[in-house]
Parts: C-alpha cells; structure tokens; sequence
C-alpha cells in the first residue's frame, strides 16, 4: 500500500498535531498514577522522543497508543506513587449568600474526597480521573490501557464505590 | 441493578426504571456529591510550549531509525554489501534468540501490572517474577512465574502458569497463583482452572483455592471474595504458620523480620494492611499475642521467654 506523504508520523505537521493532541494527556495519565509532576513531565519527553525514533514504523492512528504505553512502561517497577495533588476550581459564584456552615461543610467533603482519591489503587483512580477531569470515554481510556471496556466500567465502578464508602466512613 | 451499574449511571446509560431505583437508595445523594464536587477538579498545569521546545532538542540528537534516504557517495562493491548484510542477519538472529523472552520483576514493597500480547493481564505481587516469550504468545500462552501474581486471562488457548511447584493451566478466567518457598496456592476466581502437582491433575472450579506448605497439600477454605485482597492493599491469611505471614510482610514493607522467643509454625487467620506498616504490624501482633519493636527498616517480634 502506498502512503501518502503526509500522514507520515515522521512529517513535522503530523508529529505536532500528535504531540497537540495527546501531550497533556499522557503527562495526566502519569500523573494520576504516580503523584509526581517532574516524573509525568518526563515520561511526555521520552514518549515523544520514542514516538520520533520510531516514526517510520509507527502508523499515525497508532501513535496515540503508542506513546501512551512507551510513557506507562517507563516507570513499571520503579517507582511508587505519591501523594496525587489535585486543584479545585474557584467558582465565581457569589459566595457571600452561602452560609458559612454549608461552605464548611463544602471544604470538609473536598478534603475527604481528596484523601479517599488518594486511597483509592492506582488503577482505579487513573482510570476515574481521566474519565472526570479530561473527560475521556471509556472507550478510550481502554484503549489506553490497553483492556476491554468492559474492564474500564469495572474500574469506574469500584472507584466509584471505593470513594463513597470511604467518604461516608463505612 | 445490573453489573458496574455506577460507571453506566455516569455514561447516561441505566434505563430509566433504574435510575429511579438507584435514586432512592440512601448512597445515592454521596455519589452525586462526588460526581458535582470532580466536575471542578483539575490537574497541575502542563506547560506545553516549554515540553515542545524541550522535545525539539531532544529530537536533533534522536534520529528517526528508517528517515532519510542517504546517497552513498562511495558505494560498496556488490559482493562487500552481500557479506555485510549476511553477517547484519546472523548478528540480528543472535542477538533476537538472545532477547526472545520479556521479563518482568518487581522488588520488596512493589508491584507491576503488564498487559500480555492477547491483552490478558497479570498483576504481580511483590518480590515476583514473570517471563514469557512475546514473539511465540500467539501460538502457546505459557509463562513461568515465581512470587505471586494474579491473571485475568483473556479467552482463547489454553494458558499455562509454571511455577517450581506446578503447573496451573486454564482456558479464559481470573486466578491467583502464589509461588514462594515452601508455599504454593492458587485461588481461581472466575472458570476453571486445572493445577498439576507431582505429576496430579486437579480441577478447580470458581471460588475454590488449593494450597500446598512445605510439600503438603494443607485443606483451605475458599475465597470469598471476587479478587484476591493484596489486589486492595491488603495481606489475608486464613490458618497460615506465622513465618509465611512475617515473609509477605517484609516483602510488602521492604524490612527485614526478626523473631524472638516466637513459634513461628504458630497458624495465624487475618489481615494486615500493605500501605500502613503500624497498623498492619498490630494486626499481626495483637491476634498472635506477640509484641514487636520497629526501629528504622527492621522489625523484632519477640515473646516473653515462658
């Protein structure tokens, strides 16, 4: 079959329209898992540069799965996760009208989300947060990973399940 | 309510009988708590400029391996080109038999998961080996294991587990296997799974474990639960001797266990955590009625001389 020239990862327009789409992705992804934001910066670096070595044997609608398991690869074994930081946005809804019980209320539930997030394993909280924060379908976070849907769902589920009983204390 | 029934309320796709049956149970007002309270969640800030200027320096020393054309400008002779090319093909056979098999460990206090070429996946436990060959997967699914690891084995072929102390053999279904030092047990979770030790075949269906300590094939009871617990960060022991106990604790902490004064074939039924090492050094100590003394990366458990 013969290629035409510019969906060639090996083209600079294609390789940039790559790193556009999926860079923040993969840098999450590797953030959700270990905590760690030199390490989720890193593993974009070297997913990349790889992604650039092999640009001639990779096909571009393989490039997205393909930097994401050079990146996962990266710190198989090596490293544990730490403590995953996560920012909530400042809405600027008029505070003022709340009371400052529910406002209380409102920062103790974010706290305990955090440290149920925090306990949840490392699969299941990458997988729910990529499905929360980047909005990704399961479809594609099973891509991803590289396992069924179905698999994802399960994920999803217990995460789900895992964090409520967590926050509700049981 | 139907299986993951969660993940599908978030994707819109419970029917709407459902819906309204998961809205009145009591969990549901924390659930939608959750799902309101992420919508404004958000990760560190990923500066993407500055990751495409790095990645642009990074790629001029990086070549792409099959880029360029490159003109030779002084050819090789015909015969000189075969020759190189023969001893490039011996030299790649070499080095290819050499690599055949994937290898993946993990040390004390880590833990892997791989996703094998039919996407089955294997978590392994800490201190845990496997190998298996990528290039004959299609053909025969079989790895060595030794350590614990536990498979979600995607349907197909038959797929092989050795081990040192047997053969654990299954068509499409999730299991554990632990191979240690005088221990052997494999749990099946989902299927069946067949298990040869000393050359015996045994069926195991669903929610049935077999075990095996120091050569002897020991009764256990069954799993009841739908994975193994160091799946969730913890150690389960159900009538185990104690040094088996203190070996999985060292390698979930990476410490090193010494005893005093304390029967170590002493059986034990319980749980220790693997992510909170005093919590988890209570619950060992509390139930066996033994104390312990933790100083920096070793552990004493010792019993008053009766």
């Amino acid at each position: 079959m013969k290629a035409t020239k510019n969906d060639h990862v090996c083209e600079d327009e294609v390789y940039a329209s790559i790193f556009k789409t999926h860079s923040k992705t993969v840098y999450n992804y590797i953030y959700y898992k270990f905590g760690n934001e030199e390490k989720a910066y890193d593993a974009v670096q070297e997913a990349f540069v790889k992604l650039w070595e092999n640009c001639s044997k990779v096909a571009p609608e393989k490039a997205k799965s393909f930097v994401y398991n050079v990146a996962n690869n990266l710190y198989l074994n090596v490293i544990k996760a730490e403590k995953v930081r996560l920012k909530y946005a400042e809405y600027a809804a008029p505070i003022e009208h709340e009371a400052p019980d529910f406002i209380l209320e409102e920062q103790e539930f974010k706290e305990k989300l955090d440290r149920a997030l925090q306990n949840l394993p490392e699969l299941q909280r990458t997988t729910f947060l990529l499905n929360r924060i980047d909005g990704k379908k399961y479809a594609e976070i099973a891509e991803m990973e590289g396992v069924s849907i179905k698999a994802i769902e399960k994920r999803m589920h217990l995460a789900l399940k895992t964090l409520r009983e967590n926050i509700d204390g049981i | 309510m139907q299986e993951n029934y969660l993940a599908k309320w978030l994707n819109n796709e419970l029917s709407e009988e459902e819906v309204i049956k998961f809205k009145a149970t009591k969990e549901y007002a924390t659930y939608q708590k959750i799902v309101e309270t992420t919508k404004g969640l958000s990760a560190p800030k990923f500066d993407m400029d500055k990751a495409w200027n790095d990645l642009k320096k990074a790629k001029t020393v990086a070549v792409p391996e099959e880029g360029s054309k490159v003109i030779s400008l002084n050819p090789l002779k015909k015969y000189l080109r075969i020759a190189a090319v023969v001893a490039l093909m011996v030299s790649v056979a070499l080095f290819y038999n050499n690599s055949l098999d994937e290898r993946i460990s993990t040390q004390y206090a880590e833990r892997a998961e791989v996703v094998l070429p039919d996407a089955s996946e294997v978590v392994l436990n800490a201190e845990s080996k496997i190998r298996y060959s990528k290039e004959k997967w299609a053909e025969k699914r079989s790895l060595s294991l030794s350590g614990e690891a536990y498979f979600k084995v995607a349907k197909g072929k038959r797929f092989s587990v050795n081990t040192p102390d047997g053969t654990v053999a299954v068509l499409g279904t999730q299991f554990n296997v632990e191979s240690r030092k005088g221990y052997f047990e494999v749990s099946c979770y989902e299927g069946l799974v067949s298990v040869t030790y000393r050359d015996k075949e045994i069926k195991l269906p669903a929610g049935n474990s077999f075990l095996v300590i120091d050569g002897e094939i020991t009764p256990t009871q069954h799993p009841s639960t739908t994975e193994p617990a160091w799946l969730s960060n913890e150690s389960t022991f159900k009538s185990i001797p104690l040094r088996f106990v203190f070996e999985e604790f060292q390698r979930q902490y990476n410490v090193k266990v010494s005893t005093k004064n304390i029967d170590e074939s002493q059986l034990f039924s319980g749980s220790f955590s693997n992510q909170d090492i005093e919590l988890a050094l209570q619950s060992i100590s509390v139930p066996s009625q033994i104390k312990f003394k933790f100083e920096g990366n070793k552990v004493l458990f010792y019993a008053k001389a009766p």
